[in-house]
């Protein structure tokens, strides 16, 4: 099977090791339907997200259908179906940042990604979530890029952290095309 | 049950414990709106358009999921009632897109019946439609989500009725909507396509796609579908002349209820196909032009008695249908029997497993016959052998998975992982065509664990004595070796069954196998064992391919059997015969499908009036069909479209299709369904049985008869199974007429006997051929597909007859998803794309029937089953290359 550089770099864990660290964490639960929310809250703790085979597995462990576990999941705001971008935005969309037009905000980020909400960009940089007030409302509207609170958001500012985020991967890459003894 | 009373709008009314107040008012005439309510599935209490309002408490209730309860007193029409329903509708329609234009829901849109019954126009609302794609890739069904009103009806038919569990809702709140795993088009989910949620759907949100249409069909009509042996109820939407829109019929006690298949649903649109014969077509000069159907009939009248007189009447073969009528087949066999005077008549339902159906109608008398689908819930236990009915007869595989899902034990056998396995309590994973050992180890252990069934044996049955040695002789573990399975998941389904009686659903894996005779055999005894046949919570389920397969041979288009199944050897059934038409009839039975084919290709067979049937695409070995039937001095094809097979034809006669023509026809059940004509036949085409009965009477043997009435009298006198055709009714039951004590409303009668266990005989192996392959039908396709191919829906959908081998298989031939490759027998090849399929065990290969003129017929040798060296039809050996 072949990996991106990308998606070993972000720790994924590749197809069999994921479906083999899934059963075992199934383990721990019977099969009644009542486990459905724990065992995708524990599975979304250990991976950060519920993969397409951890859903069809805990639909087999179940013994309901995938796209009911999907429903289930879609339901609460909680599960994500992407892995987290290797940066991680969240856009705030409490009532003080709607109000000060945290939605635009969100709607700009989505655009320069080219995802939407909920969504990781292919290479596995950015992904996008929606979050209720984040406590600073003072600053709305707000953005929290990696762990750092981004006050005053505007369009522009939308641009500005990306572009910082490209340069700075431009030049981690170029450094490495220049250490000696890699193969290219 | 017991009745309670209650008062709805004043009036005194009852209805039984337990019904909802919906229930209640509609069981007494009173009508009250509704949207989520389903009378075939469980109530939800969604939409909030079914309140009404409880008189002594003031309080506003959801009828249809509010219980009656006696002395309740129920308002269902009041001014407060009324403006709660006309909000919720209100609602509905600000969230509703304005397309209803080119909604193909049409005037069927229930969201518009109700509003217009509401007197609602404007809604006086902020219009604020939740816009979703329209997705529309697959040909089958259009899903514009926009106008889904979340009634849920379209989530609970997937979940309860088909089980396929292909959608449900996402998300919550405003972003609610039915969708599927990740929300991805339909035809990268499991849906099977039943468009099932589509009929159910009461808005435009899920319509059929239509290919020729958008909107209301002018009128609608009921039939039966005319493709398997289910035998499903449909209604038919019709524009002009031409059938375009299929739904389950709204008709009561129907088999299938709400629930259709692909085939049922979809594949209907053949009958307006390009290649529908349209008029008669007699060969001139190597080319076969229009004539008269005068000139044709007087031409196949006088060739065919020009050859029996020049040949004899063995020269001549009468090859019919089991897709034709009772009528049909009837007057079939009767012109070959008593104007050609000869036994050569057969159907295509040969190819089915005639081995089982004699064996098994003989031990039990015909008694088996009645076993309705609906006592398949009422089952104590499952046995699902050799059967992929989720592929070959969906709805059969409706009522498996239900069930199961009520927790009652359903075992799986079968070497592939058919789409019942996730449903099975036991999957039992045999080696290919093994059932006969299987069931053997079973019967043994369960004899040997006390699961038989004492009272049933002693009162039914008898020569259980030299069964039950017969029995205790086994070596288990030896037969399970054999089988392939392992001896725990054997003792787990042993403990399972024991003391229930089992439903035994049986398909082509056993019927068109090597051992079928046996194999069935063995069942017998084993349902005979443990008190199984017969009965309402076990029973026998056959499934048939074609939609009569059944009646056909009821209607003696056989060459071994006069109608109602009698043995043309028994002299007095014969002299029934002979007496009732004048004739005298050969004690000789004819030749089969196959043996027509191979005496024309010895010259002996002359002529072949082949109805409804595509040999050329249905028969193994088809170059050596072909040459056959271009060595015949005269081939006649009676059909509805263009095939393979009437392009070599001397005469062609243009026939109607199931949609066109009136007559009765026999389902898997035994319940006979009466249809009649929803369009007249294309052009100049006409009913097959007024066709048949021109060429009678063309040649001179008797009078014709001009009415279907006449026809079905005769059947009546003749067939005391089919006393029902003369009531008038449109659906019945074929009456039961076995002597066994088995059958009788009082026990009174024959024992049935059990058989003397049998053994199977093992193939050598041939170590050119590693593999075996299945040839398994896909729901896509029926038979040979000879119809469906001409559908264009189908034609449009990405599959192509794939064929599948285990991933490890796949490794160590170097072999990947995608590759093509040649698949040989020692008969023919065929060439096709490959899945690596986890299913499936290492050395199977399942090549799909019906694809690329059903090509894998190639891999078959054209050998009549009687014959010892006959492989069956289900599995051939096989090696596997990869071409470059
Ligand atoms: S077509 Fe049938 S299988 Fe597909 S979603 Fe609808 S009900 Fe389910
Ligand atoms: S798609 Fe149709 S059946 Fe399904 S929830 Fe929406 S309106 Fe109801
Ligand atoms: S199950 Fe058979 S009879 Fe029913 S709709 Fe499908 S093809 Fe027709
Ligand atoms: S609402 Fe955005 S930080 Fe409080
Ligand atoms: S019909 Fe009763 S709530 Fe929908």
């Amino acid at each position: 099977m072949n990996y991106s550089a990308s998606e070993e770099e972000a720790g994924l864990p590749d197809k069999i090791a994921l479906e083999r660290d899934v059963a075992a964490r199934l383990k721990g639960f019977d099969n009644h339907r009542r486990n459905l929310i724990p065992i995708l809250q524990d599975i979304q703790d250990h991976f950060l997200y519920l993969a397409p085979e951890a859903i069809l597995m805990v639909a087999e462990h179940i013994g309901i259908g995938a796209s009911e576990v999907y429903g289930v999941a879609t339901f609460y705001n909680q599960f994500r179906f992407h892995p987290p971008g290797r940066h991680p935005i969240k856009v705030c969309l409490g009532t003080a940042c709607h109000v000060r037009g945290g939605d635009i905000i969100l709607e700009n980020f989505e655009r320069k990604l080219g995802i939407s909400d909920g969504e990781t960009t292919t290479d596995r940089e950015f992904s996008i979530e929606r979050v209720a007030c984040v406590g600073c409302c003072a600053l709305a509207p707000v953005a929290v890029v990696d762990e750092n609170i981004q006050g005053h958001m505007a369009p522009s500012k939308v641009e500005g952290i990306v572009l910082g985020y490209k340069i700075e991967r431009d030049r981690i890459d170029r450094e490495r095309e220049n250490e000696p003894g890699e193969p290219a | 049950m017991e009745n309670i009373t209650l008062f709805i709008n004043g009036k005194g009314v009852s209805c039984p414990t337990g019904s909802s107040l919906l229930e209640a008012a509609e069981l007494n005439g009173i009508k009250i709106p509704r949207l989520c309510y389903h009378p075939e599935l469980k109530p939800l209490g969604g939409c909030r358009l079914c309140l009404v309002e409880d008189e002594k408490t003031g309080k506003i209730l959801a009828s249809c999921v509010m219980p009656a309860s006696p002395n309740m007193s129920i308002l269902t029409d009041t001014p407060r009632i009324n403006r709660h329903r006309r909000n919720i509708v209100r609602l509905m329609m600000a969230e509703h897109p304005e397309s209803c234009i080119v909604c193909n829901k049409g005037n069927r849109c229930q969201l518009r019946q109700i509003a217009a019954q509401l007197g609602l126009g404007q809604t006086g609302l902020y219009h604020m439609p939740n816009y979703k794609p329209i997705e529309q890739a697959n040909p089958f069904i259009i899903r514009d989500l926009t106008k889904c009103v979340l009634c849920g009806k379209c989530i609970r038919a997937d979940h309860e009725l088909v089980q396929t569990g292909a959608i449900d809702y996402n998300f919550r709140g405003f972003k609610s909507r039915p969708l599927t795993l990740h929300d991805l088009p339909l035809e990268q989910s499991n849906c099977t396509f039943c468009g099932t949620c589509v009929s159910i759907c009461p808005t435009g949100a899920l319509a059929p796609k239509n290919l020729t249409h958008a909107g209301t069909p002018e009128r609608e009509s009921d039939s039966v579908c005319g493709f398997c042996g289910v035998g499903c109820s449909l209604t038919l939407g019709v524009i002009g002349k031409q059938i375009v829109e299929t739904n389950p019929s709204h008709l009561p006690e129907t088999l299938n209820g709400a629930t259709l298949c692909v085939r049922g649903h979809f594949a209907h649109d053949f009958l307006n196909a390009e290649q529908r014969l349209t008029q008669p077509l007699m060969r001139a000069e190597d080319k076969l032009a229009p004539v008269s159907w005068n000139e044709a009939v007087n031409h196949v009248a006088s060739r065919l008695l020009e050859i029996k007189k020049t040949f004899g009447p063995q020269s001549i073969g009468f090859l019919g249908s089991s897709k034709c009528t009772n009528e049909e087949n009837y007057l079939f066999q009767k012109i070959a029997r008593t104007v050609l005077e000869t036994n050569n008549v057969d159907n295509g339902g040969y190819l089915s497993g005639r081995s089982c159906l004699d064996l098994i109608d003989s031990r039990t008398g015909g008694g088996w016959r009645v076993s309705p689908l609906s006592n398949l819930e009422k089952a104590e236990s499952i046995v699902v052998i050799g059967a992929d009915p989720g592929n070959s007869a969906p709805v059969v595989g409706y009522y498996i998975r239900r069930t199961a899902k009520k927790g009652i034990p359903m075992i799986v056998v079968d070497p592939r992982r058919t789409d019942l396995v996730p449903f099975s309590t036991v999957w039992l994973r045999i080696l290919p065509e093994r059932d006969l050992q299987l069931i053997n180890c079973l019967a043994a252990l369960l004899w040997k664990r006390f699961g038989h069934d004492t009272g049933f044996i002693d009162r039914f049955t008898e020569n259980f004595t030299k069964y039950s040695e017969g029995l205790s002789s086994f070596n288990h573990q030896r037969l399970c070796v054999e089988a392939g399975v392992d001896m725990i998941s054997l003792e787990r389904v042993v403990e399972l069954l024991k003391g229930k009686k089992i439903a035994f659903v049986i398909g082509h894996g056993i019927l068109q196998q090597r051992n079928a005779a046996r194999a069935a055999d063995a069942i017998l005894n084993l349902m005979l064992m443990t008190g199984s046949l017969g009965t309402d919570t076990g029973g026998l389920y056959l499934l048939a391919r074609e939609n009569n397969q059944a009646g056909a041979l009821d209607m003696g288009s056989a060459p071994d059997l006069l109608p109602g199944r009698e043995n043309l050897g028994d002299s007095r059934q014969r002299q029934r015969f002979e007496r009732a038409w004048e004739v005298r009839l050969s004690p000789d039975q004819g030749l089969n499908a196959i043996r027509m084919i191979t005496e024309a290709e010895k010259g002996t067979l002359k002529a072949l009036y082949i109805m409804g049937e595509n040999p050329l695409r249905s028969l193994p070995q088809p170059e050596r069909v072909l040459k056959a039937l271009q060595n015949l001095e005269f081939l006649v094809v009676q059909d509805i479209l263009k095939t393979e097979t009437s392009t070599v034809a001397h005469v062609v006669l243009p026939g109607a299709s199931f949609s066109e023509k009136a007559g009765s026809y026999t389902n898997m059940e035994g319940r006979i369904q009466c249809v009649e004509p929803v369009v007249s036949p294309p052009l100049e085409a006409r009913p097959d049985w007024m066709i048949l009965d021109m060429v009678s009477e063309k040649m001179g043997r008797f009078t014709r008869y001009d009415s279907l009435e006449k026809i079905r009298a005769e059947i009546v006198r003749h067939i005391p199974e089919y006393q029902g055709l003369s009531n008038g009714k449109k659906t019945f039951w074929i009456n039961n007429t076995s002597k066994k004590g088995l059958f009788q409303p009082d026990g009174q009668g024959e024992p049935i006997s059990f058989f003397p266990v049998a053994f199977a005989e093992d193939r050598p192996h041939d170590d050119n051929y590693p593999f075996t392959a299945i040839l398994g039908s896909t729901r896509f396709h029926l038979g040979s597909g000879t119809r469906t191919s001409h559908s264009k829906r189908i034609g449009n959908f990405g599959k192509n007859g794939h064929v599948e081998i285990s991933p490890s298989d796949g490794l160590e031939l170097n072999l990947v998803n995608g590759d093509r490759i040649r698949i040989q027998s020692r008969h023919g090849s065929i060439e096709r794309e490959l899945i690596l399929e986890k299913g499936l065990a290492q050395g199977l290969v399942l090549a799909p029937i019906g694809f690329e003129e059903n090509d894998a017929m190639k891999l078959l040798p054209l050998t009549p089953f009687e014959d010892r060296t006959s492989r069956g039809l289900k599995t051939c050996q096989v090696r596997i290359d990869k071409i470059q």
